[in-house]
């Protein structure tokens, strides 16, 4: 609690975080107000020794880690250590849910695990790749493995299909798979507070959440029995379409929804009228193609794709932004293909209040943090603490909190720093 | 998952206003975990999702889009006019016993419709309401309109995608409408628990664009501190900076498997299952070397695997220890994944008007609790006269009323 400011919406609940690729998990529910703390070896979290590093030095401040892991707190130990089950099964029994992403029997097999410290309110979220029982449990999938399996990879990529189908960077497999963690935790929590239910083991496959992602491709072969083909910059279908996405005159990229015919024909003279200021509308005007577009549109698909390479061919005579900014102004869903870091100086997120400003260990200024997925207006999500050092808070919670005395401490450091 | 454990959300009631997408897939977590979720829909604002991906075998209707049934299983949908007084009323019966009332139209578009938070409270003091449109309804850009590839586009989730030499891939389908709709179930949730503990509803303000924003933290966290823009590294890794990592053509139409090599004992093992003969190759000595060199090392395993069948060769490899995995279709992960099988990701329900088909299941198997498959979608209206008379105190001569004005 950082002096007036209010509560988060899941102020007062207490969770510990274990393992690798619950880290988007931990930060959502961090960020919302629990009290997080996050279980790291003493020689640290993966995502510690991950690039890129704060002035590009591995000893400074890994981003991979500062992205994910806001408003935490951090804790060493070794679970392995002697010493360490006890240390654990304290944290463990003043808490409300504890997510694990170790692999499927590595806790288990240090007794350490929901069989062994469960209680009768906990809410265990196990994270695993495939989930925790069936023939491939034990498989192994990093990110990239992951979505190929899943299969958003193969609806993804270009019309070359000489060229791969394409992974998106940004390990949407824990984005994904803890998104789905997080509801799983608050239903399971709902369930135990509202409806007086017991704690329970939260079983998530990171498979199976990357395998409900997408959309298309589950319908159309369920349904029609066909496979979705990728193509380049929008959506995979099974029969080709026309492009949706161009490269302006400034050499960035454009993204005109549907391949830029609005849908409402109240914006089809605007377009019109602003394609004549560059003498760009060809023969678009012929009353045969507002006869043809207002229509279902699954007709017509060789007027219709005239139609979008005219748009196409304008929109590549002027510069991204001027394309997005104007045609966003006649309510055309057209976006520029913005970097990451472009959307920081962007006004109407400042509008929004979505970055937040904080203190990140090892670099002099402040820096603004991407905020929360949502913007609740009564209690608010928000940076909490900046991320944490390697075993920052181990006094605080294993002396002031968990009740250590001092020579009890020193008697564990093998387990907690190694 | 027994049927006889309780659904973790019982009790819970959502008037959801939603549509297309991403709203839809908000609202199917909640029924999922058994929320009771009351589509309000009209044909003056009708959600076009349900005329998508239509069968040639099946009359076209409001209820024969599977691409619908798989989004809209176990709710409820009413058919109410707002523009008529007694379509009006019952919209607002409804929210008056409702815990959530959610939409995810354009900003604006809710309040034009005379259904602002403020009004919402009026009818029910506490309520949560939870608005999903592309930037949000508050900051100057908020009439700004977004479909899921929009908001990929805007947020930086599209330019993280594909090879460095070619255009920017983006996703293959609205990757945003699913993940906004999962960060949508998760603010109901939170909401939720915050009533529990304080009484007070609130408004939640979600923009899509945001909720892609969220993913693309490191490069802006990279570009603020070491000033470097975003470059696209097509499916290598940069971080951590390890070869192989890619994917690779295998025999067959079109098959590829991705192939990643933590460790030198996985790089061994990789040479020994595709017979490559790098022991003495300088340029593959190490994880170091294999990145300087990383064309010519993905240009030499992919000469190995063109003759290798993908499901075969990943077999090879995670038999001993290296991660790979074919580029799974819809077919190979509906028919012949042993994995999905075995946890039953894909259970059938049957539609009055599809039929018995299979559904994309909820990736979760709680101990003490059950997701549900009740059902497809509701059919268009179906549930009219249940949610007027179960639950809004409404006789039966006076829903026959209500219909022959057209109010529903």
């Amino acid at each position: 609690m950082t002096g007036t400011l209010p509560d988060g919406p899941l102020e007062g609940l207490r969770v510990i975080e274990v393992g690798d690729r619950g880290e988007i998990a931990g930060k959502l529910l961090a960020d919302a107000g629990v009290d997080l703390i996050r279980v790291e070896p003493p020689e640290g979290a993966r995502s510690r020794g991950l690039p890129p590093f704060v002035d590009d030095d591995p000893a400074q401040t890994s981003l991979s880690y500062a992205a994910r892991n806001t408003s935490k707190r951090s804790v060493t130990l070794d679970l392995a250590a002697p010493g360490a089950g006890e240390l654990w099964a304290k944290l463990v029994a003043r808490s409300d849910v504890v997510i694990d992403s170790h692999p499927p029997t590595v806790l288990d097999e240090l007794a350490a695990g929901w069989d062994a410290v469960g209680h009768e309110r906990l809410i265990w979220c196990a994270v695993t790749p495939f989930g925790r029982e069936g023939p491939r449990r034990d498989w192994l999938a990093p990110d990239l493995v992951g979505v190929a399996l899943g299969g958003p990879m193969m609806s993804t990529g270009y019309d070359d299909h000489d060229l791969p189908p394409i992974r998106a960077d940004g390990e949407h497999s824990m984005a994904m798979s803890n998104e789905y963690a997080v509801g799983a935790i608050l239903a399971a929590l709902w369930q135990r507070d509202a409806l007086g239910g017991p704690g329970q083991l939260v079983d998530l496959s990171i498979h199976e959440s990357i395998s409900a992602t997408v959309e298309g491709a589950f319908p159309n072969w369920e349904y029609l029995g066909k496979l979705v083909q990728r193509q380049t910059g929008r959506h995979s279908s099974p029969d080709p379409h026309p492009r949706w996405q161009y490269c302006c005159a400034d050499g960035n990229y454009i993204l005109l929804m549907g391949g830029g015919i609005p849908r409402d024909r109240r914006y089809w003279e605007q377009l019109l009228d602003w394609m004549d200021e560059h003498e760009a509308a060809s023969d678009l005007r012929d009353p045969k193609y507002i006869e043809v577009l207002y229509t279902d549109p699954r007709l017509e698909p060789e007027i219709r794709g005239h139609v979008a390479e005219t748009i196409g061919a304008f929109v590549q005579l002027l510069d991204a932004e001027t394309v997005y900014r104007r045609g966003q102004s006649m309510h055309l869903p057209w976006g520029r293909v913005r970097r990451p870091e472009e959307n920081l100086d962007d006004p109407h997120w400042a509008d929004r209040g979505f970055f937040w400003e904080g203190e990140l260990p090892g670099h002099p200024e402040p820096v603004r943090y991407p905020g929360a997925p949502y913007r609740f207006t009564e209690s608010p999500v928000r940076l909490r603490r900046r991320p944490p050092l390697l075993g920052e808070h181990n006094h605080e919670v294993y002396i002031d909190e968990l009740g250590l005395s001092v020579d009890e401490y020193k008697a564990l450091a093998a387990a907690i720093h190694g | 998952m027994t049927d006889q454990a309780p659904l973790p959300l019982e009790g819970v009631r959502i008037t959801d206003f939603s549509w297309i997408v991403a709203g839809p897939q908000a609202t199917r977590i909640c029924a999922d975990l058994g929320a009771e979720v009351i589509k309000v829909e009209n044909e003056s604002h009708l959600d076009s999702i349900r005329l998508g991906l239509p069968q040639p075998d099946i009359e076209p209707s409001y209820n024969s889009s599977g691409f619908h049934s798989n989004l809209n299983r176990n709710k409820l949908s009413i058919t109410a006019n707002i523009h008529h007084p007694g379509g009006r009323e019952v919209v607002e019966r409804l929210i008056a016993v409702s815990d959530v009332v959610i939409e995810n139209y354009s900003a604006g578009a809710f309040s034009r419709m005379g259904f602002d938070y403020e009004r919402l409270r009026e009818l029910r003091p506490d309520i949560i309401y939870v608005s999903l449109s592309g930037f949000g309804h508050l900051g100057r850009d908020a009439s700004y309109v977004t479909w899921g590839p929009t908001a990929q586009a805007v947020s930086g989730c599209t330019q993280m995608s594909g090879l460095p030499d070619q255009d920017p891939a983006g996703w293959g389908y609205s990757y945003l409408d699913h993940s906004a709709g999962y960060y949508g179930s998760i603010a109901v949730l939170m909401a939720l628990h915050h009533r529990a503990r304080t009484g007070q509803g609130q408004h939640v303000d979600m923009a899509q664009i945001e909720t892609g924003m969220v993913l693309c933290g490191v490069p802006m966290l990279d570009y603020q501190v070491n000033g470097r823009a975003y470059e696209r590294v097509g499916n290598r890794s940069r971080y951590p900076a390890i070869a192989p990592h890619n994917t690779y053509r295998c025999e067959g139409d079109d098959r590829w498997i991705a192939i990643v090599a933590e460790t030198q004992e996985q790089w061994t093992t990789l040479c020994d299952v595709l017979g490559l003969d790098c022991d003495d190759d300088p340029r593959f000595a190490d994880n170091e070397s294999r990145k300087q060199n990383e064309d010519a090392l993905d240009a030499t395993i992919d000469a190995a695997t063109r003759g290798h069948d993908p499901v075969d060769l990943m077999l090879a490899l995670q038999a001993r220890g290296v991660p790979a995995g074919l580029c799974q279709r819809s077919d190979d992960k509906m028919e012949r994944d042993p994995q999905l099988a075995a946890r039953d990701f894909y259970p059938t329900a049957t539609h009055p008007v599809l039929g018995e088909h299979r559904f994309e299941g909820y990736p979760v198997h709680f101990s003490n609790a059950r997701w549900r498959l009740d059902g497809g979608a509701p059919l268009f209206g179906g549930d009219n006269h249940d949610v007027l008379t179960r639950l809004l105190g409404y006789s039966d001569d006076e829903v026959a009323t209500l219909l022959a004005e057209a109010a529903i």
